[in-house]
């Protein structure tokens, strides 16, 4: 199969639905000749005209507002927010308005957009563009959230949220916009709400969105040298989040590490951490571990900021603590 | 008088059954025995009988609820248009007020062990109000039509009131204890005489200083009195195959205990310390199996020799094999082979007899050892009043059969005890072996 890299999937996803259907329309900061400071969308302006692919100024409530009342009246826009770190400017757009236009409106009016947007540390961008937001709009029911994970989960998950008929928001890893993976030519969906189990195992069960399955997936491969069969599962959207898969595999192996590059506290690693405690409590043989980001404005300095994210090698050490019954906190 | 269909415990960690369809519908005529619905737990789905001949009436829950254990789901009457006065509570609001008196807990409910059961008899309780438990702790020790079991807390806590006393004998579904996340201030015990009279306010604190219930069962003493720090897998484990954590604390091994360390218990010699002597009165050892040595013994048996053999005929001669290695003995040894439906029969040294042949029963035997088939029910392990023979209870979970071995001192000793457990096990696990 070819390989192409996440940004040319999310392109590819992107042009192939808006040929499929003119009511769709994008618009954000430097996304028509520009194609976005990452390039994700160059091409797009010169087959859809200026039209279709709006430069917007730099005012993200505006254009997140416009694109709402343009959802609601029958378009279908999507929003490129350049930074994940600007959904703070949003945020009465996104989560006041187009989340519970659906609702409110006792299903009458629905907002189909896709805002799409990034995360990720390590790029030196510093502490306002560098953040994981995503627990924010996971926390409000309404909006969806996809987290893909690869080239493949990219493209498949963007076609999923252009056609879904409420506000979904698609993170994409900003370091992983080059990072090629197997794409099939043909068309292709991947459905909300199921998990992908990226590498079965028996001793603990790894779960991981975003760039943090590759994390993850180095971590098992660590593991593996020790003896220690690792499972990694990617729920590839955490709202909805495919709980059964991640419940059946965690009473398979009694051990549980939920990894995320969003804040530790407060974040998604705690939420899905939880349910698992609660639904899987009986089967349990250690306490189910979060780890997220450190809870610090990302630094600017490389070398404080490479500490801050979970490496594989922190991931694996806290896996062989689970699995060896040492105590991890101390009662 | 009509008679109320309740939800049954199918299994000692169940709060909740999940009706899966109804087999018979609102005004059908339904005979005791008759299979009136699904339940799904969390292991299996079961049909349950009805208990009672007449019409199926006032069905009150529909395919897809899931109800508590011990509520009424519909009641079988005498008449198919019988109207059902529903004002009969079977979660009894038990008093409001004393409830109002302690903090805000989990109310405990009388459980429904068995099918048939309508009250539960309190032999003892383990915990004083006050006290503080775990979810795992024995609570409290209820007698049935069958049997005496152990009924554990199911939450942590501290006990902020006992509304029922040993003796009484209380409804399937009423609240019989409250446990409270914090210290309750005023922990309350409520005597039998002021159970009816929900309004009479129980004076605080009647916490007599020595609490000990009427039939003598002194609560079991942890070695260090403190909390065993154990995985929630661990602990669900040792409950269901009948394995006390406290003993792997006190033989010194360290804690926290998780699945691993359960090999370790299992592997304690069965050593009874003072207080635990009078607790085990009744002693218990428990052993697992796969099923599928006995299970494909008498498969093969069938197919390559068209001998059809019961599963109880061989267990019986392991049992006696076993016994008579055990207890070194030349005697005659008769085999009281039960199951829950069917009859008793009793088998002299079924050990001697050939497998193909048909058993020979004997009538009205003092028998030398029990064994008892439960591996068709839910039922993993139960725990009975003491017998006067050894009994040997064969349980599965489907995978595995589940043995445990009832006896007291004055029958077998502990090393007799645990040779008679092993070489059965050893013998179901490879009948072919111990045969040839």
């Amino acid at each position: 199969m070819r390989e192409i890299t996440l940004s040319k999937a999310v392109n590819e996803a992107i042009a192939e639905e808006m040929r499929r259907d003119e009511k769709i329309f994008l618009l954000g900061e430097d996304v028509a000749e520009a194609g976005t400071p990452f390039k994700i969308l160059s091409g797009l302006v010169e087959e859809f005209g200026t039209d279709r692919i709006i430069d917007t100024p730099i005012a993200e409530p505006g254009f997140m507002g416009i694109a709402v009342g343009a959802a609601m009246t029958g378009s279908r826009p999507i929003v490129d927010l350049m930074f994940g770190d600007f959904l703070f400017l949003v945020m009465d757009q996104l989560c006041n308005q187009a989340a519970k236009t659906h609702y409110m409106s006792g299903g009458k009016m629905s907002a189909p957009l896709v805002l799409r947007t990034n995360l990720g540390a390590t790029r030196r961008s510093a502490a306002q563009h560098s953040q994981s937001l995503h627990a924010l709009v996971a926390h409000i029911p309404g909006l969806k959230v996809a987290m893909p994970s690869s080239a493949y989960e990219a493209k498949g998950l963007m076609k999923t949220a252009i056609r879904d008929n409420n506000p979904v928001v698609i993170f994409e890893d900003k370091l992983m916009y080059n990072d090629k993976a197997p794409v099939p030519e043909e068309e292709y969906l991947i459905p909300f709400g199921v998990a992908n189990i990226k590498r079965e195992g028996s001793d603990i069960t790894l779960i991981a969105t975003s760039s943090m399955v590759q994390v993850a997936e180095k971590a098992a491969e660590m593991l593996m040298a020790d003896g220690i069969s690792a499972e990694v599962i990617d729920p590839r959207t955490i709202v909805p989040l495919d709980e059964d898969t991640l419940l059946k595999s965690v009473k398979k192996t009694s051990r549980a590490m939920v990894i995320d590059e969003g804040h530790q506290s407060y974040g998604i690693t705690g939420e899905i951490a939880s349910r698992l405690t609660e639904k899987a409590f009986y089967h349990l043989d250690a306490p189910v571990v979060r780890m997220g980001a450190m809870d610090v404005p990302v630094p600017f300095s490389p070398a404080l900021e490479d500490i801050t994210v979970p490496t594989p090698e922190r991931v694996a050490d806290m896996a062989r603590k689970l699995c060896s019954g040492e105590m991890i906190h101390a009662a | 008088m009509p008679h109320d269909v309740i939800m049954p415990a199918l299994g000692m960690a169940q709060d909740t059954g999940l009706i899966v369809s109804w087999l018979k519908q609102q005004g059908d005529a339904v005979k005791t025995g008759d299979a009136l619905m699904e339940v799904e737990t969390d292991k299996a789905v079961m049909e349950v009988e009805a208990l009672a001949d007449g019409f199926l009436v006032d069905v009150r829950a529909a395919a897809g609820d899931n109800v508590p254990v011990g509520q009424v789901i519909a009641v079988i009457a005498k008449t198919a248009d019988a109207t059902v006065a529903t004002s009969k509570e079977t979660t009894p609001e038990v008093t409001a007020d004393q409830l109002a008196q302690v903090s805000d807990g989990q109310s405990i409910i009388m459980p429904a062990l068995g099918m048939a059961q309508d009250t539960g008899l309190i032999v003892a309780w383990h915990k004083k109000p006050g006290d503080s438990v775990l979810a795992d702790d024995v609570l409290l020790e209820v007698e049935t039509d069958k049997s005496t079991m152990e009924v554990p807390a199911g939450h942590d806590g501290y006990i902020a009131a006992l509304l029922a006393e040993a003796g009484q004998d209380v409804p399937v579904g009423d609240v019989i204890a409250v446990i409270s996340a914090d210290k309750p201030e005023a922990p309350v015990q409520r005597k039998a005489a002021s159970s009816k009279a929900n309004t009479a306010p129980v004076a605080k604190a009647i916490v007599p200083k020595t609490s000990t219930p009427a039939k003598a069962a002194p609560p079991p003493v942890p070695a260090s009195g403190g909390k065993i720090l154990a995985s929630p897998k661990a602990r669900r484990l040792a409950l269901e195959q009948g394995l006390d954590l406290s003993r792997l604390e006190a033989s010194g091994h360290p804690q926290p205990y998780h699945v691993s360390d359960l090999a370790v218990l299992r592997a304690l010699p069965m050593v009874a310390t003072g207080a635990q002597q009078i607790h085990m009165t009744d002693q218990q050892i428990c052993a697992v199996v796969p099923t599928s040595g006995s299970v494909d013994f008498l498969a093969q048996m069938l197919d390559e020799g068209g001998i059809a053999i019961a599963a109880t005929t061989l267990w019986s001669s392991f049992a006696a094999a076993a016994l008579r290695d055990a207890t070194q003995t030349d005697a005659s040894v008769i085999v009281e082979l039960s199951s829950l439906s069917g009859p008793v029969i009793f088998l002299a040294d079924p050990d001697h007899a050939r497998l193909s042949k048909q058993p020979e029963t004997i009538e009205d035997a003092a028998p030398t050892l029990a064994l008892r088939d439960i591996s068709s029910s839910s039922i993993t392990s139960m725990r009975l009043n003491t017998r006067n023979v050894p009994t040997l209870t064969i349980g599965s979970d489907g995978n595995s059969y589940k043995i445990s071995l009832d006896f007291t001192a004055a029958q077998l000793s502990e090393t007799e005890a645990i040779g008679l457990i092993t070489g059965f096990a050893a013998r179901m696990d490879d009948p072919l072996h111990h045969l040839l």
